[in-house]
């Protein structure tokens, strides 16, 4: 993994989908420590999962974030960049996450797949997948297409079916 | 494209799409390759070999294409976890989807076979015990499949489109509308298919005839499904594979299905909520 010397990386060594994401002071556009200095808030959320809890204890190659120099009742303004990194049954994944601080809360957030085999890139992208509520849609008289794709048609027997059976019911 | 040739056949509605009219030798080959495939695989039709099944346990020696067809359905069925199976057949004339259209459901609704309990070693199916195969998850692709390489031989540009199940040939891409399952003159989105690709829409709209009585079963319950309304999947080279995995969509998570066949798709739900891969080739309209 090639991590910038001033972020601060926690590697959980946690079950296959458990996520751990340390939030690190230091965006990529700021190098100067004194920006918010080492006394980061560190942020470590974990991704719901159904499987077994798990400790996730910080791996030895990683340096572990000084949690005790947290400030008590909120974190600093600023952008924040990490890199998180899990393991799966594809191997090891790495997540970035960027996000915004202002007046004490999240203002934004940005997560990024980094993954980098094929596997592992199909687990994440599950994590980016579209989702939109009560899509009421466009009418077919302003789209450009040349075919439309819905239900197959019936056969006029099969329509002549329901048909019958709506002139009995009186509908 | 120039030429359009409609037809209607295995109880639905056709359209290939060629720049010139393709020969009648041609498009006798195509009428002549649905026909045999109807009198294997169709429910609806007496002599047909599934219907031969159906009447009772034995071995019956099935065409070439059972080869893909019948291991892919394994892989459905494997895949989510039992709900997709072919023997759904008896459960579904039960609900009133039979060869006579009676459209009124059974007091007693047949339980769905395990697909585990026959036997496809290819060419022969084995079967203890008569059960009903429906292979409506899969088998219109797959004869889209079948199409596609007959005209294919003639020419390279052509869409064939078997309503809702499509393949297009050509060499420049197409934009679909995706119909809106609750307002046919509306689009919830459109996809663009590649040369190549097949795209499989399937929704519970249309082949309903009653209260929470529609096509697409779940072969665990035995009924009707009720939380997916309308899918669309996109596959490259593969329409037989697009059709069952549209079905799965209504059926599993698609997490599990992401993980397991490489594809694209667009779910919509009961609530109005539509989900999409990350790659889905095309827009959705938010």
């Amino acid at each position: 993994m090639n991590l910038p010397a001033h972020k601060k990386m926690l590697s959980a060594a946690a079950a296959a989908s458990v996520l751990l994401i340390t939030a690190a002071c230091g965006s990529s556009g700021s190098s100067d420590a004194s920006d918010g200095g080492t006394s980061a808030p560190t942020a470590t959320s974990a991704a719901p999962t159904t499987a077994a809890p798990t400790t996730a204890a910080p791996t030895e190659d990683a340096e572990t974030p000084d949690i005790g120099a947290e400030e008590q009742g909120g974190y600093a303004d600023g952008d924040y960049e990490a890199e998180g990194s899990y393991t799966n049954p594809g191997g090891e994944s790495t997540v970035k996450v960027a996000l915004t601080i202002s007046d004490g809360t999240i203002s934004e957030v940005t997560v990024t797949p980094e993954a980098e085999n094929g596997t592992s890139k199909q687990y994440q992208a599950k994590f980016a997948g579209g989702i939109a509520d009560e899509v009421v849609g466009r009418s077919l008289d302003d789209l450009d297409v040349s075919k439309v794709a819905g239900s197959s048609l019936t056969s006029q027997g099969f329509n002549d079916a329901i048909e019958s059976i709506k002139a009995e019911a009186g509908v | 494209m120039a030429h359009a040739w409609r037809f209607e056949a295995i109880g639905t509605a056709w359209q290939i799409d060629t720049r010139e009219p393709l020969a009648p030798d041609v498009e006798a080959a195509v009428a002549a390759r649905i026909e045999v495939f109807d009198r294997t695989w169709s429910r609806f039709r007496a002599d047909s070999v599934v219907s031969a099944v159906a009447a009772g346990a034995g071995e019956w020696v099935l065409p070439d294409e059972a080869d893909a067809l019948l291991p892919f359905y394994d892989e459905l069925n494997d895949a989510t976890d039992g709900a997709v199976n072919p023997l759904v057949g008896r459960t579904l004339a039960d609900l009133g989807y039979d060869a006579e259209y009676s459209l009124v459901e059974s007091a007693a609704p047949s339980d769905v076979p395990y697909w585990s309990s026959v036997e496809f070693s290819a060419p022969v199916l084995r079967t203890t015990s008569p059960v009903v195969v429906d292979v409506g998850a899969a088998g219109k692709g797959l004869l889209v499949d079948l199409v596609a390489s007959i005209v294919e031989e003639h020419t390279h540009q052509f869409t064939i489109d078997a309503s809702g199940d499509m393949y297009h040939g050509g060499t420049v891409p197409i934009r679909v509308a995706l119909e809106h399952p609750l307002d046919p003159t509306r689009a919830i989105g459109v996809a663009e298919l590649d040369p190549e690709d097949a795209l499989c829409a399937s929704a519970t709209n249309r082949r309903a005839w009653g209260e929470g009585l529609h096509h697409v079963l779940d072969a665990r319950t035995g009924r009707p499904t009720d939380d997916v309304i309308a899918t669309w999947v996109v596959v490259p080279q593969s329409c037989m594979r697009a059709d069952g995995l549209a079905t799965a969509h209504f059926l599993a998570d698609p997490d599990v299905l992401m993980d397991r066949f490489p594809h694209e798709f667009v779910r919509m739900h009961a609530d109005g909520r539509v989900v999409w891969s990350p790659d889905f080739p095309g827009e959705i309209f938010r």
